[in-house]
């Protein structure tokens, strides 16, 4: 793929900027997440520290709800790596394009599912020099927003969701919007237009019959393994033809 | 929280950053070995799991907090808006500004008329 530069824009600034769709996503979910460690007996900084450092969103939903609970501790913290075992396919699938820089083993923390999707698309697209400043400023972006969102939720979540109960409701829908567009340009070719759709629509069968955690892995891998059929297939064919 | 909460919390950061950091790292080592930084070089069914790993994420995302008519009726809305504004501009930011403006739209005049 051929690289093309930021124009003359810092590659920190335009990390940022690509990262603001992901902000519609993110803050209204940080939001109920604060709102939801309160009211299961966590302290606010409680709330924001457990946002610093776990910083993956469903499995910080689980890990309060499963020590407001009273399960064993150790249960919660298996729970919680389960469910996001799914990233360690993220920065393998990065790997290619990220230069020799000491600071990945701490911008790693950053790479959340959403970042990932940004990164996968943009980063080919960059100069090797350009690719740790783009990175870091989407991550940061988007890691303190998470941590903002949190706090805000903490605080004065209640009051947020009784007086714009709508906004909360339409700002998440940034999160399919960006996929999609980080999705569509794969679709001009026909086994990835058939294997992403079949993904897409497996996932969101699974989600709706609750089963939101494991539609992701699951879902990934029946679009993995028919895009390699529908590869083979093809390739066969070509060779037998 | 008492200490032993804060070691849970902690165990469960410190494996979440090695979960994200550790196969990224085996990665490179690989690619280094080979001496081949191309995506030629990665396994194929990685390089396959990346964009099915985003297809999933937006089947996810895509069901409503509340699955009601309307609100599957802003997704269809929010979605075709979304792919026509990126086909016309092939840019990251009006796309996904257009879907949710949409998505808000049909959801606003949905509760006018309800």
């Amino acid at each position: 793929m051929s690289s093309t530069t930021l124009s003359g824009t810092s590659p920190w600034l335009a990390g940022m900027r690509e990262a603001i769709p992901l902000l519609g996503g993110y803050i209204p979910v940080a939001i109920s997440f604060g709102l939801i460690a309160v009211q299961a007996s966590f302290s606010v900084w409680e709330a924001v520290l457990i946002s610093v450092f776990i910083y993956a969103g469903a499995s910080q939903f689980l890990f309060v709800a499963m020590v407001a609970s009273g399960a064993p501790l150790w249960l919660v913290v298996v729970m919680t790596l389960l469910i996001n075992a799914r990233h360690m396919v993220y920065g393998p699938n990065l790997a290619p394009w990220l230069p020799a820089n000491r600071w990945w083993p701490w911008l790693m923390h950053g790479l959340t599912d959403q970042i990932f999707a940004l990164a996968h698309s943009r980063l080919p697209q960059l100069a090797p020099a350009e690719r740790v400043g783009w990175y870091t400023g989407a991550a940061l972006l988007a890691w303190f927003s998470w941590i903002a969102g949190t706090a805000l939720g903490a605080v004065a979540g209640r009051e947020l969701t009784q007086r714009w109960p709508l906004l909360g409701e339409v700002m998440p829908f940034a999160l399919p919007a960006l996929f999609l567009v980080l999705l569509a340009p794969r679709f001009d070719s026909r086994p990835w237009a058939i294997a992403l759709g079949a993904t897409t629509l497996i996932a969101l069968l699974l989600t709706l019959n609750g089963w939101p955690n494991a539609a992701i892995p699951l879902a990934a891998a029946c679009g993995a393994l028919l895009f390699q059929a529908l590869n083979s297939t093809r390739t066969g064919g070509k060779r037998h033809g | 929280m008492d200490s032993a909460l804060w070691i849970a919390m902690l165990a469960a950061a410190l494996g979440t950053l090695l979960m994200r950091l550790l196969p990224m790292l085996w990665m490179q080592r690989h690619l280094a070995r080979r001496q081949d930084n191309s995506l030629e070089a990665m396994p194929a069914w990685l390089s396959v799991l990346g964009p099915s790993m985003i297809a999933a994420m937006f089947g996810v995302s895509l069901v409503p907090a509340s699955l009601t008519l309307s609100s599957w009726l802003a997704t269809a809305c929010g979605v075709l808006l979304t792919l026509y504004v990126w086909h016309r501009t092939r840019s990251l930011g009006w796309p996904v500004f257009a879907g949710v403006a949409m998505y808000g739209a049909v959801k606003l005049l949905a509760g006018l008329a309800g």
